[in-house]
């Protein structure tokens, strides 16, 4: 139904505490986005200059090809969710879901015969058509027997499905939503996830997911923005983010345990590669070789990526193992946590699955114990030490004005804002 | 798949899982991990033996505390509760209109109350009617402008907002009698004074009601700010926000507004004997009643102003019981707040 | 034209609450990137504290994902964004800055671990030394506090003159004929709205003050010269005095003939920047906001314009101008015999305080034992109620207590009976020849009436005493609520620790009362300096004490404070209106530097935007 395109969409808080800047996005019809990162990376901040909560600093905002920035929130056709459901505490959940409604005013042309003039008549929906609509709404969501009671009387699930229904019911082009989920516990929010990809099914419109789980941002989204400091990282569906992280802040972001992070040294011998890491040196060969090659990259420090599940376990004869001393070993049933620290005192984490042991090696696990790792060429990730970017990704625009700030344009900005300063004041 | 084996052999491991166990050595653990020792602290002073008190002592301390506290308790409601049931006493007394050393009557009768009403120096009625009238206007138009200013101030962030603030608290730092021969002489340029003085404290009461903004934008302050976005997402307009969201969520702060304007005026003997100026007509219940106990009108109007000080406690300390529970959501959550 | 910049600073308020100012974090830029860095006391001791970067706009960040880099001696610092200039000299500063801060940090760490060591009383002494070490410091931030608002006031002034010069400079004609004629150019942009109201603003004005408020002025000076004339009246053949000049009217209408022109020069700014805003937006090819979207904004994004309107008005016109009024009469010899009508009054300077403030004259003798008093009074008044009042609620709210409600419902509804009939009744009750005194007589128990509010010491108790019996029920209501809100656990915790009662109420209970009625205490320390009330209806300030004099035709008396005095000079036979409005600015000036000093001393807590 809409799409959605951000042009240089900047934000300043204030005078000089910039909170979003550089965004350039374009949001396909029907698209489920997420923007995730850490708490104060700007993606709400983002989300509601969409929602036109929060005043666009600089850019433009586009809704189906119209600039919105001038826009209230209500004339910009949206529909949001937010964090803590907002719901009206004094209204029932059929009144509470009728809110925008009531308030919604429709326009007719009416032509005046005589003179000719068009004029627009404002009308009321009319209250059969505010209940279809509810109760509609209110069957997807399962709450029909709900539409009576005040939102004090509901569960947190319950909430949730209003706060969704309310913003259903207005069949906007641009479904927000802001951190949904994060108010309920953890059993509920798997729930909810599933349900809300059901949901989408349903209501097939633009989706602007907001959150700072990557679980979540991973399963719902056709793409997934990571941001920063108020810098896009990367944009990509979720194998490409998890697959080619643009750098070492999306590498570590995605995925759980967290990608073990060690610095370590790229060699090239003509065209063949290795990597030296804790006084190993591991061949690089397959696609990821290929790959070195055809970028020509030269040796250099880097800091080598391994995901905690590519990690395995080998004895003393590989030529290939890392030994390691077992700090903590947490036992999570299908697979193992293994906390453990390298030669050089580098921490790393392990997951192996437990159908991969004797239940006699996984008794004999216990802190101190001595073990030993290694990995495969096709899971290691190379970033550069001072760059801090994937030696190997395609380097996205996004990622470039992440990593090193453009001097030129921001200069001439900040001109520009000090010769309208006067003026604007 | 094949391709997959082959890789993952060389690199040593094994789709067969029996075969990655086989593969997977596990070294004895190191012997500096292993550490725990008896603390010295434990023991020299934890593990020593020491007295224990029993929990059968506790209770029967427990009990005399409680006691003593029953005790005090009552002692405490006789002691607040005197003076009440001692002008109540008094105002049946109907054997003399002074000062006595006594507080039970040696004869009862309603002769005060006939005499509030009757007698045409005590005027009760009209100080009533006065007083009720000030109430009412004060409580209305006080409860409006203070819940305006107080939503303005909380929600809003407007340039101008802290000097509007900071300027309040200085002023309000003024003791407030000091304006009154201004205001006085003012408001008798507009004949607002003497017989109409309840107009006059009216006008006053409202026109500084604005300064009392603190509890309610307290309370606003408590109001979730989503509600006013999600609000605005759904096509409210500020004014719609205010009346159909924040004020239905705010009736206790509201009710807690009106309590205390209608019940400013009865109690408000400054203003009102300045206001009125010896005029009998324009006093208030409170200016009334005081003028009754000045030195020349204590002998004979004594117990007269029990009666009326009677007549006017019962309906103030109704309507303070039925609405309690608003009042002390009010002064709690001002004093929280500060 | 540009201005020569300080490093940026910026204030940062954490999430606990507490907040860092401006000397610990700070803006700077280095090689084209800028870096919010934090000094080291203001970096999260704990795990996941959060700050708030500036707080009006909720911008949160939690410091533990935001560092990139730290300084030799471990202080974070973060990368914010990318920006224009290179200020290395900025970072220098910063580095050196930062560098005295971490030796700074080191010392009281030294410090903090021999304060560690100490046992109740050392520390008290040393708490007292420091409090007392720290008042200079005090003073010089204060003064550096003063000394930037007039120099933001300055720059302020400076920037608004060259923007009026700029605008006037490369603005269309229509705003350059909106200088002399106000709304001119906003007709010109189609907002006839805006425009007639500036215009008939302008025009009220110039007719206000060429009818009145140009006289009103001229006389200002001298608030009137001549008082009465005697005009010999030819058809009755007699003289009649004519009165002509009124001090009361020239000072009122001169004060706000002076409002209306800074109203007025106000609202003439607003009319340029508005045209200049219109001329702004014309040229980017937009369209301005017409007279129906102003109708509109009435009730939507100006909503809060609207509500705030009336109540400020009303503030400005019966509180404001009246204060203002009365502190211009501190200066002037306005009393019963200089009523501005028969005999006109003038501005006399500070004599006036003088008289007061003098050591030795007779009025400071007054002022000084009223003043003393007035505060023994406060604190006293203060402090038994909050102490007795938690102690009650205590007592109701221990466990095992039953009919908890009928002891509070007792209390409460003595609050709801007006003060005026109950203290009235009191008073009476312990009055020479009242029932107290009486039932003592005829019990035997003394001989002669005790003079509860006749001798000086014992109607300073029995004010004090009764002022507890008004007040307890009032800060038993209060403390319920609150002592009810002290988490159960807080308590549990502790007794598995080993505290008995009275440990708990000293290590748990009162501090946390303390932290949170922290400003509830000053207001009502401050109120009851102003507590009329209870003196007036009691005591009447008396028993009267003619050594002192009287000032106005009133006598202080012994429990007289300064606000009962103030009304008794003012409605005195001999009404001192001068007088009145000084020991009235006195009491303004004693509140505010009561409140300034504990607002310094009291840890910042709580702030109003710490919610959501």
């Amino acid at each position: 139904m809409a799409t959605v395109k951000l042009t240089n969409v900047k934000k300043v808080y204030g005078k000089n505490v910039v909170a979003v800047q550089n965004f350039n996005l374009e949001i396909a019809d029907k698209e489920f986005i997420v923007f995730v990162g850490p708490s104060g990376c700007g993606k709400s901040t983002t989300l509601r200059m969409i929602a036109g909560l929060e005043d666009i600093t600089d850019g433009t905002v586009e809704i189906n090809g119209k600039v919105v920035n001038d826009l209230q929130p209500k004339d910009r056709n949206i529909a949001m969710v937010f964090q803590n459901y907002a719901l009206y505490p004094h209204l029932t959940v059929f009144e509470n879901m009728a809110f925008a409604l009531r308030l919604l005013r429709v326009p007719q042309e009416m032509t005046n015969e005589s003179t000719g003039k068009t004029t627009y008549v404002y009308s009321k929906l009319s209250q059969d058509e505010i209940y279809k609509r509810v109760t509609e709404a209110a069957e997807i969501l399962g709450i029909s027997d709900l539409l009576l009671r005040r939102p004090r009387e509901l569960s947190g699930g319950q909430r949730q499905r209003v706060a969704i229904g309310r913003a259903m019911v207005r069949d906007s082009q641009v479904f927000l939503m802001d951190e949904p989920l994060s108010n309920l516990d953890a059993k509920l929010r798997n729930q909810m996830r599933a349900e809300i990809i059901l949901l989408r099914k349903k209501i097939d419109t633009t989706f602007i997911y907001v959150t700072h789980d990557q679980t979540e941002a991973m399963t719902l989204g056709d793409r997934i923005v990571i941001m920063k400091d108020g810098f896009i990282q990367q944009v990509g569906t979720p194998t490409e983010v998890f697959d080619m992280p643009a750098n070492l802040f999306v590498a570590e972001f995605i995925g759980a345990p967290k990608m073990n992070t060690v610095p370590a040294t790229l060699v090239r011998n003509g065209d063949g590669y290795s990597v030296e890491v804790f006084g190993v040196t591991l061949p690089v060969e397959g696609d990821k070789g290929d790959q070195l090659l055809q970028k020509g990259v030269e040796s250099q420090s880097i800091t080598l990526g391994v995901r905690p599940e590519h990690m395995t376990l080998t004895n003393r004869n590989n030529p290939y193992a890392i030994p390691c001393t077992l700090q903590v070993n947490e036992m999570m049933g299908s697979e193992l946590h293994l906390h453990v620290l390298a030669a050089d005192g580098t921490p790393l984490i392990v997951r192996v699955p437990t159908v991969q042991l004797t239940a006699q090696q996984v008794s004999s696990l216990v802190a101190g114990v001595r073990i030993y790792v290694t990995f495969q060429s096709k899971v290691m990730h190379f970033f550069g030490s001072e760059s801090q970017l994937n030696l190997l990704a395609e380097q996205s625009k996004e990622a470039n004005a992440a990593s090193e700030p453009q001097q030129e344009q921001t200069d001439e900005a900040a001109k520009g804002t000090a010769s309208q300063q006067w003026y604007h004041n | 798949m094949t391709e997959q084996e082959t890789s993952q052999q060389i690199l040593d491991f094994d789709v067969d899982f029996n075969a990655a166990a086989a593969n997977v050595e596990i070294d004895p653990p190191d012997p500096n991990f292993t550490q725990t020792e008896q603390t010295e602290f434990r023991k020299r002073f934890v593990d020593v033996p020491r007295p224990v008190s029993r929990l059968v002592g506790q209770r029967v301390t427990n009990r005399i505390a409680n006691t003593v506290i029953y005790i005090v308790l009552s002692i405490m409601c006789i002691v607040w509760l005197l003076p009440f049931f001692g002008i109540v006493f008094e105002s049946f007394r109907c054997e003399s209109t002074g000062l006595e050393g006594y507080i039970f009557p040696k004869k009862w009768g309603f002769d005060n109350y006939v005499r509030l009403f009757t007698d045409p120096t005590s005027n009760f009625l009209r100080w009533f009617g006065n007083t009720l009238a000030m109430g009412l206007i004060t409580s209305v138009v006080q409860t409006a402008f203070q819940l305006a200013v107080s939503y303005a101030l909380s929600r809003n962030r407007f340039k101008g907002r802290k000097f509007l603030m900071n300027m309040m608290l200085v002023f309000g730092m003024f003791p407030g009698f000091l304006t009154l021969i201004l205001l006085y002489t003012l408001l008798s340029d507009w004949n607002l004074t003497m017989t109409n003085a309840p107009w006059g404290l009216i006008l006053i009461y409202i026109a500084s009601s604005g300064m009392g903004y603190y509890i309610a934008k307290g309370f606003f302050d408590t109001i979730s700010h989503s509600l006013d976005e999600a609000a605005r997402v759904d096509g409210a307009t500020q004014m719609q926000i205010f009346f159909k969201i924040i004020l239905p969520l705010s009736k206790p702060i509201v009710i807690y507004t009106i309590l205390m304007g209608f019940m400013a005026p009865w109690g408000d003997f400054v203003m009102a004997t300045f206001m009125a100026n010896n005029t009998n007509n324009g006093y208030n219940v409170a200016a009334g009643l005081q003028w009754l106990l000045t030195d020349s009108m204590i002998n004979d109007y004594y117990t007269t102003f029990c009666a009326g000080g009677v007549l006017v406690a019962i309906p103030i300390t109704i309507l303070f019981m039925l609405l309690q529970k608003y009042y002390v959501a009010g002064v709690t959550g001002g004093a929280v707040k500060g | 034209m540009k201005k020569k910049k300080a490093p940026d600073f910026v204030t940062v308020e954490l999430r606990d609450g507490s907040e860092v100012n401006n000397e610990e974090v700070m803006l700077f830029k280095m090689n084209g990137v800028s870096y919010l860095a934090c000094a080291p006391q203001s970096q999260p001791d704990e795990e996941g504290r959060e700050i708030v970067l500036c707080r009006r706009q909720k911008r949160s960040v939690n410091v533990d994902e935001l560092p990139v880099g730290k300084f030799p001696d471990g202080g974070m610092f973060w990368q914010q964004l990318p920006c224009g200039e290179e200020q290395d000299a900025v970072f220098a500063e910063f580095c050196r800055r930062y560098e005295q801060e971490a030796q700074e940090k080191r010392r009281k760490e030294l410090k903090a671990a021999e304060y560690l060591k100490l046992n109740r009383w050392q520390r008290f002494v040393y708490k007292l030394k420091a409090f007392f070490c720290a008042i200079p410091r005090w003073f010089v931030a204060l003064f550096k506090k003063i000394g930037r608002f007039f120099k933001n006031l300055g720059l302020k002034i400076a920037d608004n003159a060259v923007d009026l010069w700029r605008t006037f400079r490369y603005g269309s004609w229509s705003t350059r004929v909106s200088f002399l004629v106000m709304g001119f150019g906003n007709f010109a942009h189609g907002q006839w709205l805006r425009g007639l109201l500036f215009l008939l603003m302008q025009g009220a004005f110039i007719t206000y003050m060429v009818l009145s408020g140009a006289h009103w002025l001229s006389l200002f000076g001298t608030l009137g010269k001549v008082a009465t004339v005697e005009v010999y009246d030819e058809v009755l053949d007699i003289t009649i005095v004519q009165h002509v000049d009124n001090s009361f009217k020239i000072l009122l209408y001169g004060i706000l003939t002076i409002f209306f022109i800074f109203a007025f020069a106000y609202t003439w700014r607003l009319n340029v920047k508005q045209c200049r805003i219109c001329d702004e937006i014309t040229r980017s090819g937009k369209k301005v906001k017409s007279a129906k979207d102003d109708l509109k904004s009435i009730v939507d994004d100006q909503f809060h314009k609207t509500l705030l309107s009336l109540p400020v008005f009303g503030i400005v016109m019966f509180t404001i101008l009246p204060i203002i009024f009365m502190i211009l009469v501190a200066f002037t010899n306005y009393d019963y015999l200089h009523d501005g009508y028969n005999n006109l009054f003038t501005w006399v300077g500070l004599e006036n305080f003088n008289s007061i403030l003098t050591f030795g004259s007779g009025l400071s003798v007054a002022f000084g034992e009223i003043l003393a008093w007035t505060l023994i009074w406060a604190f006293f008044a203060t402090f038994s109620n909050y102490f007795l009042g938690m102690f009650v609620a205590m007592m109701i709210n221990k466990k095992g207590i039953k009919i908890k409600k009928f002891w509070r419902t007792i209390l409460v509804m003595t609050i709801a009976i007006p003060q005026f009939i109950s203290l009235l009744y009191v008073s009476n009750l312990f009055a020479d020849n009242g029932v107290v005194n009486a039932y003592l007589i005829r019990w035997h128990i003394i001989d002669s009436p005790i003079h509860f509010w006749t001798d000086g010491t014992l109607a300073k108790i029995m004010v004090l005493a009764v002022n507890i019996w008004v007040g307890i029920p009032y800060l038993m209501l209060i403390t319920t609520g609150i002592l009810m809100n002290i988490p159960d656990d807080l308590y549990e915790s502790s007794k598995i620790d080993g505290a008995n009662g009275f440990q708990q109420f000293a290590k748990i209970t009162l501090p946390y009362m303390l932290f949170v009625t922290g400003p509830y205490l000053l207001n009502s320390f401050i109120s009851n300096i102003n507590n009329f009330n209870v003196i007036y209806l009691l005591s009447e300030g008396g028993p009267a004490r003619p050594d002192w004099g009287q000032v106005g035709g009133y006598i202080a008396g012994d429990t007289t404070i300064l606000i009962t005095w103030l009304f008794g000079i003012t409605t005195g036979a001999e009404a001192n209106y001068k007088m009145a409005s000084v020991i009235g600015i006195l009491i303004f000036v004693v509140v505010s530097v009561l409140s300034l000093i504990v607002f310094t001393i009291m840890p910042s807590n709580r702030r109003e935007d710490d919610f959501s």
